[in-house]
């Protein structure tokens, strides 16, 4: 029973760090890329290559995955939000971040192989640890981090305030002189950092796995609805609830109707209360 | 658009040729892969309706498919029914969960909706698997075919064409009158399309639940064409096919997606190592298309023929008639708090003049 509850704590830890990738990127461009989940699968596939294939150090492995993960975030910017968003159409990013995760989800899948790898041990440790094992701790602990690092970064920080600047009013931040479009290439940057640390932290649990990705954008998406879109604490809430609950059913019902429950929840909560637990209203004036 | 005469001479021609297919294609193969497509064409022709026409992003299409396969194959295989009433009632059922799923997430915002036929698609995958006393599981189901004259590959590729031909022709009917002008409405401003009367919520329904009733009859045919159907034969690759086939011939067509559907489908089949590339090749082909022009590959014949035999325009030049104006003007009473109009329109005559 312990067990069952730190498995859905690492793995709701891994919907909420989706999430939270989500929101850094929503806030600076009103953005939800598909892109998502997959930033955490290319950095969990680099980890294991790195390390497990060409035999590098780990610290290099961690390093060398975090920077392709940043690389990606960053390209996903430039490829597929950049020209649509100047050009300002309706959805069009859906398709344009569609496009741009599926190429890399099959690429990896033709490269690495669609059978899922095991990712090589970080730290020396038994198997027999049971509910210690490194696979659980490494992903909450990491998250935790994550989670407290951003916010201080946008809090503490005068960087970090620009980036509140920008998602509160794009217009008004532009006409106080910050560069937004900037802006929003780090934010994919950011994405890409958070995704690349708890994507190889995650590797354990995950394998690395080409079809990682999609469900990842998806569980993190409907963490993030349930949570409430653009809300940080919505974002760790959601995800950690996803995952425990998602965990339990498997307990206790089996492991065939895990997505239906996931799904059912969504929908649920997307009937009862639209914006999420902590998320604002959308209110569009006409 | 066209001219009627032209329309009116294409037609018979392209119909020709679709009857006559079985018997000038090379072999059986290719028969199949016209039967193939035909049986897509059923599904996409009315996807195109929801996402071409009226914007309702789905891309988890693939599980209605798979929902009208499974229901033909049960029916006819296990129960042992007419395969008539088997696939009358894939038709219904794909038509009664494209509702059930509608009617929940068809009132949210794109993005969700998209991601709820994403998770849908996932599903079903998960309940075709779960089910295996019923579906048969990972090891998968054989189906029936279609009783005679239509067991065989001929008889198979013009019943898929008959059903076809009506679903493009009641999208063709659809699109040309009242709704297709409400559907557009809708994708293009729902604000707009709302204050003109337009009950979006209930077109939205209705379109879906009409491309889900012909995705459940495709996919009864793509049963009885496959002859053994398991849960991997609709992966969520197939549903993002249908989908990239639809903007990548351009939306607000019927043409268009068409002979996308035909392209896509047939290329893997010519040259092997694009049927190894297969999706990071529609991958690639739609960030192209969406980023470069975003109306569809239809769009790149129009604008290259603009750019080639650019239309003459014509100059519209609108010439005020001052002397009216001015009288106009003249005649509005000149009191102290009417001042202000009489001077912006003494101000708004200056332009005038200086272009006359």
């Amino acid at each position: 029973m312990l067990s069952v509850l730190i498995t859905g704590l690492a793995i709701g830890a891994l919907y909420s760090a989706a999430a939270l990738a989500y929101n850094v990127m929503y806030s600076t461009s009103k953005v939800l890329s598909i892109t998502t989940g997959h930033i955490f699968m290319v950095s969990s596939v680099a980890g294991a290559f790195l390390i497990g294939d060409l035999g590098l150090p780990k610290v290099v492995g961690l390093l060398g995955a975090i920077v392709i993960a940043i690389i990606f975030g960053l390209l996903t910017e430039l490829i597929a939000i950049r020209r649509i968003l100047a050009r300002s159409e309706d959805h069009l990013w859906l398709l344009s971040t569609l496009a741009l995760a599926t190429i890399v989800q099959q690429s990896i899948g033709l490269w690495w192989g669609t059978e899922p790898r095991a990712f090589p041990r970080l730290i020396p440790q038994d198997f027999t640890a049971g509910i210690w094992d490194q696979k659980y701790w490494l992903v909450i602990g990491t998250v935790a981090l994550v989670a407290l690092g951003l916010d201080l970064f946008y809090r503490h920080t005068l960087f970090g305030k620009v980036f509140l600047a920008v998602a509160e009013d794009p217009f008004a931040a532009k006409a106080r002189g910050i560069a937004t479009d900037r802006i929003r290439a780090f934010s994919y940057g950011i994405a890409g950092f958070l995704g690349g640390l708890v994507g190889f932290a995650a590797g354990q649990l995950t394998f690395a796995y080409f079809a990682l990705g999609l469900t990842l954008t998806l569980f993190g998406f409907i963490a993030l609805a349930a949570g409430g879109l653009g809300s940080n604490l919505g974002a760790i809430v959601g995800g950690l609830t996803l995952g425990l609950l998602s965990t339990f059913a498997t307990y206790f019902f089996g492991g065939e109707y895990q997505q239906t429950i996931a799904v059912g929840l969504l929908m649920l909560f997307l009937l009862i209360k639209p914006e999420g637990l902590f998320g604002n209203k959308q209110v569009r004036h006409v | 658009m066209s001219g009627l005469s032209k329309s009116s001479l294409k037609m018979p021609v392209m119909a020709v040729l679709l009857v006559s297919l079985p018997f000038w294609v090379g072999n059986t193969y290719q028969l199949h892969i016209a039967t193939l497509i035909g049986s897509y064409w059923v599904l996409i022709c009315a996807l195109n309706l929801a996402v071409g026409y009226t914007g309702i992003l789905s891309i988890g299409h693939v599980a209605l498919l798979s929902i009208g396969a499974y229901c033909y194959a049960i029916l006819s295989g296990t129960y042992d029914l007419s395969p008539w009433f088997a696939a009358a009632c894939s038709g219904l059922l794909g038509g009664l969960c494209g509702l059930l799923l509608g009617l929940p997430s068809l009132r949210l915002p794109g993005f969700y909706f998209a991601m709820a036929t994403i998770a849908f698609s996932m599903m079903a995958m998960e309940f075709s698997l779960a089910q295996d006393d019923l579906t048969g599981g990972g090891a998968g189901l054989s189906v029936p075919p279609f009783p005679p004259p239509f067991d065989s590959p001929e008889g198979l590729y013009w019943l898929v064409l008959g059903f076809a031909a009506v679903v493009s022709f009641l999208s063709w009917n659809l699109v040309r009158f009242m709704w297709g002008r409400a559907m557009i409405a809708v994708r293009d401003s729902h604000v707009a399309a709302s204050s003109v009367g337009v009950p979006i919520f209930r077109l939205k329904l209705s379109v879906f639940t009409f491309s889900g009733v012909a995705a459940g009859v495709a996919g009864a045919l793509f049963a009885s064409l496959q002859s053994y159907i398991t849960p991997e034969t609709f992966v969520f690759e197939l549903g993002l096919f249908f989908f990239v086939c639809i903007v990548i011939g351009g939306r607000g067509s019927i043409w268009g997606p068409f002979l996308g559907t035909i392209i896509l489908a047939a290329l893997p089949e010519l040259s092997g190592s694009l049927a190894h590339w297969g999706q990071f090749f529609y991958g690639v082909l739609l960030l192209l298309v969406v980023l470069l022009i975003p109306e569809g590959v239809g769009s790149a014949f129009v604008l290259l023929k603009e750019k080639l035999r650019p239309r003459k325009r014509e100059k519209q030049v609108v010439n005020p008639d001052l002397q009216r104006l001015r009288a106009a003007i003249a005649l509005q009473p000149s009191d102290d708090e009417l001042a202000i109009p009489g001077q912006s329109g003494s101000s708004t005559l200056k332009p005038f003049k200086q272009r006359g």
